[in-house]
């Protein structure tokens, strides 16, 4: 029902997991969070029915929007680790080479302040392999930063738009991530953020470095990042603890709480699909 | 009432007999239940007896092995149960002749009905001391107290202060010093009184006519006991089916036994007390060793009482089976009913550990995800390991649910092994139908939990077997939930339109609904609470679909204007004229396609 619920193929990866095939996903009976997130889970600014279920990746998650006055939040686990589900094939570690680089990036209204070039120097000084830079579909397509890094020797890539009031979804947008994610040894950025937890699902060695680019009109409700700093030093600096930074993925991500297909299309509203919403979408 | 003429010579009239009273119970169990079970442990063979007070003619059949006196003060009540005992003395306590005693004194209707309305009130003291006087020395006393701060008064509609029926010519409360009101006070009474206290019985979940008569101090003691968790659920379930109450007594019951409580807050005790006897004649007549932990009657059907004794290696089963000569006897194979109870399976140890129900209940209030995973699969496990070749399962493990399986934190255990299905059920329906059973609990009982107010009951199990690791389908639900309907049917003896009609019933259940039986006013505000949240949710749901109907139909506008300039222009005409030869052999192919079906179609049918 909800745009947000279509974002990077989120829902796609869900209708496959449910047993729905590639059809288009049925309408989900509320709002499967996004995007890691320190708040309630979801995004702030979109329109929400009230009551409507949370679904949301983690336990800690849930604790924190229902302590914020949401409701009906259930834990189900992010929809990546569905698709680490039903793709379960890790490559070989001598198939991987170098690091995947995401340069934080806020969503097209957001403004972000910093200085690429300081960041792309501290990438070349700390990276011991070759460096993949996968940008933001808003900064992919702004020339100049793209040159900026694509000068600096990086290959630079971009997963795919994540899609507006359900126009041009990419529904492999996260199969593309974690293509790529599969393929580095390394995933870093300088914040916190789902593709580094999806990087470490993915096998990867994390890291977080260097300045975390504040944006412009940041929400300070959640703590913004001097709280995700506080909170998760373990995960910050150029080499983290491996298996510490893997626990807190599991736990982050919800992996524990991914549900059998069955479970998911009850959770999702998809048990009873009604025949004229199958016949139209088939 | 019976009116035939007494024996004579069995009923003595000394003074203040009550000529228009009765006060022999309405409800009775079959062969006087727990309590006529434990007074047929207590009372030793030829032993004299003497029965205070009114009680179910039952207990007098099972003292058939004694000489019985009763003291009663209702002379109708005598006429009626003159057949059942050697003597009957109608009157006030003080009428009981000073010259005989007696090997053991049951007053398990309480000291109150002892009394008549007639004479001079002795109190409940007086007519202890008249009672312990006519005890012999190393005889036995069995007492019935009502506790004034019960459970039953803790659920009652209506205050214990403002009783009006006719047996409330006084009214006992927790204000009268002249009673005792709690454990202690009473052995602290029965020791004035010259007896030594033993042991004592909470009563649930009524103390008139109880169900389950548990150890006061092995309750105590044993909080977590899976055993007296599902004993005292089922009892309080079971016991206030027929009355509104102000909230769940089985609830109630549960946490007071999980507090260490369930003792405190029993309806009602039995207590056994000695006299001590004389120094030359240190013989004691009464046994206390062997006495049962628990006397449990549970059904439907009834099979007798259950109780649970002190084994070699912890408890043990045992059953005094029933007397009724329509309970059938065996398994009824050959009468197609889908569930039956087998009383020869009560004979091996009690499995300890904590009731499965309770420790999902516990994890699901706290949202605790991992630990009802956990325990689902190794409940689904269990279960999955005692199906046969076939994947069925067969027996008592067929019918395990939540309610009748503990789990001693890596055991699973089939806590009571005398239900079991006729013929063995599929894995997946057995696990369905307990998930099922748990989910209905869990949803019209109002308790809070992880999952999502939009799943019904049916969701809910799905959602419940996928954590336990199965992916179970909506159609193995359903044939559970006739399952349900079947086993409860042949348990409860109903025929096969009452076994439609229940299975609809089921199947009808909403989350929305009170639990299914008895009503409590909690219960019943917790379900017109959720229903008005779901009907918050569902008018914000409707408002919030409403904005974005408007808003897609805005955009729907606009594209239907961007379209309709752009087919107006030259490059569409011209495109579309390119297009059209295409367009018109699509359209012949598909005519063809239509054309060789309706051909083909008769055929096929003509070959079947």
């Amino acid at each position: 029902m909800h745009h947000a619920n279509h974002f990077y193929g989120h829902a796609h990866v869900l209708a496959r997991y449910a047993g729905l095939g590639d059809r288009h996903p049925p309408r989900i009976n509320g709002y499967v969070q996004h995007g890691w997130n320190i708040g309630d889970g979801l995004a702030p600014g979109h329109p929400y029915a009230e009551r409507t279920p949370s679904l949301l990746w983690s336990e800690q998650t849930r604790r924190r929007a229902w302590s914020v006055g949401r409701r009906n939040v259930v834990v189900m686990g992010a929809p990546f680790v569905y698709l680490l589900a039903l793709r379960r094939e890790d490559p070989p570690a001598e198939e991987r080479e170098g690091t995947i680089w995401y340069p934080f990036h806020g969503w097209e209204g957001q403004h972000v302040k910093g200085d690429h070039r300081k960041l792309i120097a501290l990438i070349r000084d700390t990276e011991p392999g070759p460096v993949t830079v996968c940008l933001y579909w808003h900064e992919y397509r702004m020339r100049n930063v793209r040159r900026l890094y694509e000068r600096a020797g990086f290959r630079v890539i971009c997963h795919g738009y994540r899609g507006h009031w359900w126009k041009d979804t990419d529904p492999d947008f996260l199969d593309r991530q974690l293509t790529e994610l599969r393929r580095h040894r390394r995933v870093a950025s300088n914040r916190l953020t789902s593709a580094i937890f999806y990087g470490i699902a993915a096998g990867c060695e994390p890291a977080v470095y260097g300045d975390p680019m504040i944006l412009s009109n940041e929400d300070p409700t959640f703590g913004g990042t001097a709280r995700i700093r506080r909170q998760w030093p373990q995960l910050h600096g150029s080499t983290v603890d491996l298996p510490t930074a893997v626990e807190i993925a599991r736990a982050e991500l919800g992996t524990d709480h991914r549900c059998t297909p069955a479970e998911l299309r009850e959770l999702l509203g998809w048990a009873n699909l009604q025949e004229e919403e199958e016949d139209r979408d088939d | 009432m019976t009116t035939e003429t007494a024996p004579a010579g069995r009923i003595t009239l000394p003074g203040g007999e009550m000529l228009a009273w009765s006060d022999l119970p309405q409800e009775r169990l079959a062969d006087g239940g727990p309590l006529a079970a434990l007074a047929a442990r207590l009372v030793p063979p030829g032993a004299r007896v003497l029965v205070a007070g009114p009680h179910d003619p039952a207990l007098l059949d099972q003292l058939a092995h004694a000489e019985v006196t009763c003291l009663l003060r209702s002379h109708p009540d005598a006429v009626a149960l003159a057949h059942r005992a050697a003597r009957l003395v109608v009157g006030g306590p003080a009428g009981l002749p000073d010259d005989e005693t007696y090997d053991v004194v049951i007053a398990a209707a309480g000291l109150d009905p002892v009394e008549s309305v007639e004479g001079t009130q002795l109190g409940w003291d007086g007519v202890l001391a008249r009672l312990v006087a006519v005890l012999r020395p190393g005889g036995a006393l069995l007492l019935r107290l009502d506790n004034p701060l019960g459970l039953h008064r803790l659920v009652d509609t209506t205050p214990w202060y403002a009783r009006r029926d006719d047996a409330a010519w006084a009214i006992g409360g927790v204000l009268d010093r002249a009673r005792p009101a709690n454990r202690d006070q009473l052995r602290e009474r029965l020791s004035v009184a010259g007896l030594m206290p033993a042991t004592c019985w909470a009563a649930y979940p009524d103390v008139s006519t109880p169900t389950a008569l548990l150890d006061a101090d092995h309750l105590d003691r044993d909080a977590g006991s899976g055993l007296f968790d599902a004993v005292l659920h089922g009892a309080c379930a079971g016991g206030f089916t027929s009355a509104t109450v102000l909230q769940d007594p089985a609830r109630l019951a549960v946490d007071a036994l999980h507090a260490g409580r369930a003792a405190d807050l029993a309806p009602g005790w039995l207590t056994l007390a000695h006299r001590p006897a004389d120094p030359e004649d240190p013989s004691t007549p009464t046994a206390d060793r062997d006495l049962p932990v628990a006397l449990v009657q549970t059904g439907r059907p009834g099979i007798g009482v259950l109780e649970v004794l002190h084994g070699p290696s912890g408890w043990r089963w045992g059953l005094i089976p029933t007397s009724d000569p329509r309970t059938p006897a065996g398994a009824p194979f050959a009468s197609g009913k889908a569930a039956y109870r087998d009383a020869d399976a009560l004979s091996g140890p009690v499995p300890s550990g904590r009731l499965l129900r309770t420790v999902l209940l516990d994890a699901a209030v706290r949202r605790d995800l991992g630990t009802v995973r956990a325990l689902l699969r190794g409940y689904a496990g269990w279960l999955t390991d005692q199906a046969d070749a076939d994947g069925r399962i067969a027996g008592a493990a067929a019918l395990a649910g939540t309610d009748n399986v503990v789990f001693d934190g890596e055991r699973y255990a089939v806590l009571d092994p005398s239900w079991r299905v006729t013929a063995a059920l599929p894995a997946d329906v057995v696990l369905a139908r307990a998930l099922w059973r748990f989910a209905t609990g869990l949803l019209t009982g109002g308790y809070a939990h992880p999952w999502p107010s939009t799943l019904d009951v049916a969701g809910l199990t799905v959602v419940l077997g996928g954590l336990a690791g199965h992916d179970l389908d909506r159609a193995t639900v359903s044939e559970a939930v006739d399952a349900e309907a079947a086993i409860a049917a042949a348990l409860h003896g109903l025929d096969a339109a009452g076994t439609a009609d229940l299975a609809t019933e089921l199947h009808a259940v909403a989350p929305t609904d009170p639990p299914i039986g008895g009503h409590s006013y909690q219960q019943l505000r917790e379900a017109w609470l959720r229903q008005r949240e779901e009907l918050t949710r569902l008018a914000a749901l409707t408002a919030w679909t409403e904005e974005l109907l408007t808003s897609r139909e805005r955009a729907l506008r606009r594209a239907e204007t961007t379209i309709s300039l752009l087919s107006g222009s030259i490059s569409y005409r011209v495109g579309r004229l390119a297009i059209t030869p295409a367009r018109l052999a699509k359209r012949g192919a598909r005519a063809a396609k239509r054309r060789a079906i309706a051909v083909l179609a008769p055929k096929q049918e003509e070959q079947q």
